[in-house]
């Protein structure tokens, strides 16, 4: 049998995340919807020999959609609407109760959907801190709701009552007798013939029917959810466009605004019956919060960017410094590994494939494990304590100059981890224009996958001198790397915004919620989930891809069995057949095997250099690649790698698209193959070009 | 007993002023609780013309200047 629904709803900073995680534990999967790439996330609770599925919907101001993450709430609830049989056995509310009319802004669109509602008054402790009182029941009273369960996610008070009116609701069925907001006379004659179509098109309630028409007559993105679900024939989309249009110029010209109506009329509700009702003491926008105050720092015009400069430079020196050991062990450990199969397994097909293509391969992924958890970490920390919401606040202006939106701060930053969280993260920039070139800059800047390239060539070919008294030159070249990529980002996204039309307005509407310490349990699984997402996303294509490679290099075999050298084997061959296009680049058909398959994932370069000179050395051992790389010499017996050749091919990989799962996020995101075509086509030049300049000219200046 | 009409962008650090017209706003700042009749309170500006923080019923909320410019209040 399948086990009841119950869906979780509520506004941003609700804390309805940390609810989820309090009432499933670990027991999440986290899916993706159809089509696109938004967390599903569902949990399974077990409680009192009760079983459910908790659905954890996005967080929303309103049902009307402004984003990606909100049209998947307004598409959910209307297929909830239209087919009886899938909804929930209840809708749980969350609310922020320190913030109380805004948030029941939403509630009272869901009240009027005809499923049970329960209303979850989280952050108590708030109220309480500021002497306030709600009146529990009036407010289940107000939207007829089977309970009001005042609680505190983070004081961890109220989850069992919660669980208890979740099992009571689905042992019980409830008759649902939602109440609706009251919509004056006048206005609901306006709406009737919209309430009417609806009725004749589908077999729902006109409470139902009169809380849509108010949507659709307010908002024309509220019909965009129609669209995209199918729910009506071509000819029946029209009528209803005609006639919402029709009855958008009556109310036009009976003196109200169509596109205000609905916020109007229910607000004007709400606080009527807040102060009727007495649910709460009136606010006092006077009052000054200590988040106002600690922000008289944080969000200073000179102080606010000066310290977050200061976090951003803490972020990546501990990356640097606290991922070193982990991938360390990390690295001897697969090397150990390595040695310990080629010692113990018979010689043959078998254990090479072992040793050099499943056992290299996985080292690869697993080695940047400890960087992207760490940024990872940083960055909801950031997110989950307010602080990411003020940088967003005082990036906007700059951001905004460069095409750029105030909400890009986060996935860029998270675009030094990965690209693909990153573009997932985009989807909160409510601009569609803005959200694109935020997606396509993104793999500009250099992710973890580039870091160990850079790391061999300029461990390998840059000398440790001190440089200007104080700086290492090898840290400074990686510095140039980073700033080189982050830099072109934003030339290349102010470009984009002269070719790219802007589609409806851009805005930026932003809360700057209350400072909190975030809850280590929403942080931890976020990190895990998002690292696990990494080692099955990309990790399926950084395997695929070192073992066709391990093919590649090992074979057409000879007759009796041996492997030919690695000159004559089909990567050798595929190597030497483009070196005269990368000649020019300094680079010779070794590294041009290490630039193809890194279409793969950058990454995968090292793990290929480190293949083909231990498949050059041809005995069983692994040798150090940065030797290998030092004394590898061409044919006319010059160096392969100089420190030139070694620049250049690090500015190659700065801009270089290089990355498979990359494209097929951004194909996903953008919904069409045309976006991932001009990333490819952008950054490929870009690459060929600055590499070109490098090489050529730091050989027409004199250097090596 | 006289009003004092500006736009919102106009109000100064720690001005409190009520929402009175809202002219062409964005939809997503009136399903916040921006409506006429709404008391808002100006918190801080950022420099060369970037958003602006007001305090509006029992939250804190960032808009760019253009929008602040189409909110008129009365003082």
């Amino acid at each position: 049998m399948k086990k009841p629904l119950i869906a979780l709803i509520g506004n941003p900073n609700s804390g309805k995340t940390a609810i989820f995680n309090l009432l499933t534990g670990l027991s999440q999967k986290v899916s993706n919807y159809p089509g696109i790439t938004v967390d599903r996330k569902i949990g399974l609770v077990n409680y009192n020999k009760i079983q459910f599925d908790l659905l954890d919907l996005p967080g929303t101001y309103s049902i009307t959609p402004e984003t990606v993450d909100e049209g998947i709430v307004s598409e959910q609830l209307l297929t909830w609407i239209h087919n009886p049989e899938l909804r929930p056995k209840a809708i749980v509310s969350v609310i922020d109760a320190s913030n109380l009319s805004r948030n029941l802004f939403l509630t009272s669109q869901i009240s009027e959907l005809g499923i049970p509602l329960i209303i979850a008054l989280n952050m108590m402790d708030r109220v309480r801190e500021q002497n306030n009182e709600i009146n529990i029941d009036a407010l289940k009273k107000l939207f007829n709701a089977v309970a009001v369960v005042p609680m505190s996610a983070t004081e961890k008070t109220g989850i069992n009552a919660l669980k208890n009116e979740i099992c009571k609701s689905i042992n019980t069925s409830i008759s649902i007798n939602n109440t609706s907001i009251e919509i004056p006379s006048e206005i609901a004659e306006v709406i009737l013939p919209i309430t009417s179509v609806l009725t004749s098109y589908f077999n729902i309630s006109n409470q139902i029917a009169n809380s849509i028409s108010l949507r659709l007559i307010t908002r024309d993105s509220a019909l965009m959810s129609y669209e995209n679900l199918d729910l009506l024939s071509d000819s029946q989309l029209s009528k209803l466009k005609k006639t919402i249009s029709e009855c958008r110029i009556t109310l036009n010209e009976n003196g109200h605004s169509s596109n205000s109506i609905e916020s109007i009329l229910r607000y004007s509700w709400l606080d009527a019956q807040i102060h009727e009702k007495l649910i709460i003491a009136n606010t006092d926008v006077k009052k000054k919060s200590k988040s106002e105050v600690t922000d008289q720092i944080i969000t200073h015009p000179i102080f606010g960017p000066i310290i977050f400069l200061g976090i951003l430079y803490f972020i990546f020196q501990s990356i640097f410094t606290w991922a070193s050991a982990p991938m360390d062990f990390i690295d001897s450990t697969f090397a150990v590994f390595g040695d310990w199969l080629v010692s113990t397994l018979p010689p043959g097909l078998l254990r090479d494939l072992l040793v050099e293509g499943v056992v290299a391969g996985v080292g690869a992924i697993l080695i940047f494990l400890p960087q992207i958890i760490i940024l990872i970490l940083f960055l909801c920390l950031l997110e989950d304590s307010g602080y990411m919401a003020r940088v967003a606040f005082m990036m906007d202006n700059f951001m905004r100059r460069i095409g750029l939106h105030g909400r890009s701060v986060l996935p860029l930053m998270s675009g030094y981890a990965c690209a693909i969280p990153g573009i997932m993260a985009a989807r909160t920039i409510d601009s569609w224009r803005e959200r694109l070139i935020t997606i396509l800059v993104l793999p500009l800047l250099s992710c973890s996958a580039r870091l160990p390239v850079y790391t061999l060539l300029i461990s390998a070919f840059i000398p440790s001198t001190t440089v200007w008294g104080i700086f290492n030159l090898q840290g400074l070249t990686m510095v140039s790397m980073y700033l080189l990529g982050t830099c072109t980002a934003f030339v290349i996204a102010k470009i984009f915004t002269k070719f790219i039309p802007q589609k409806g307005n851009s805005s930026f509407v932003m809360e700057l919620p209350p400072y909190r310490v975030p809850m280590l349990r929403s942080v931890f699984n976020e990190v895990y989930q998002r690292a696990k997402a990494f080692l099955t996303d990309a990790g399926k294509i950084i395997m695929a891809i070192s073992i066709v490679l391990w093919i590649l290099a090992s074979f057409p075999r000879m007759e009796n069995g041996e492997s030919v050298s690695i000159h004559e084997s089909y990567a050798g061959r595929i190597g030497h057949a483009i070196e005269p296009v990368i000649q020019p680049l300094g680079y010779d058909w070794k590294i041009g095997i290490g630039l193809l398959t890194s279409f793969a994932a950058r990454e995968v370069m090292v793990s290929t250099l480190a293949t083909i000179y231990n498949v050059e050395q041809s005995d069983d051992e692994f040798v150090s690649l940065k030797d290998a790389l030092k004394n590898d010499k061409k044919s006319d017996g010059s160096p392969t790698f100089t420190v030139l050749v070694a620049l250049s091919l690090m500015v190659f990989y700065v801009y270089a698209a290089q990355c498979m799962a990359t494209f097929a996020v951004v194909k996903n995101e953008t919904n069409s193959w045309k976006w991932p075509l001009l990333m490819i086509v952008y950054m490929s030049t870009l690459a060929y070009v600055g590499a070109l300049v490098v090489y050529q000219g730091g050989q027409f200046l004199g250097f090596t | 007993m006289w009003e004092n009409i500006m736009t919102l962008a106009e109000l100064q650090m720690d001005d409190c002023a009520t929402i009175k017209e809202i002219g062409n706003l964005k939809p997503r700042l009136l399903e916040m609780g921006l409506i006429p009749g709404t008391p808002i309170r100006f918190i801080k500006k950022t420099p060369f013309g970037g958003p602006i923080e007001v305090k509006v019923r029992d939250f804190y909320l960032s808009i760019r200047l253009d929008d602040a410019k189409s909110i008129i209040v009365s003082r």
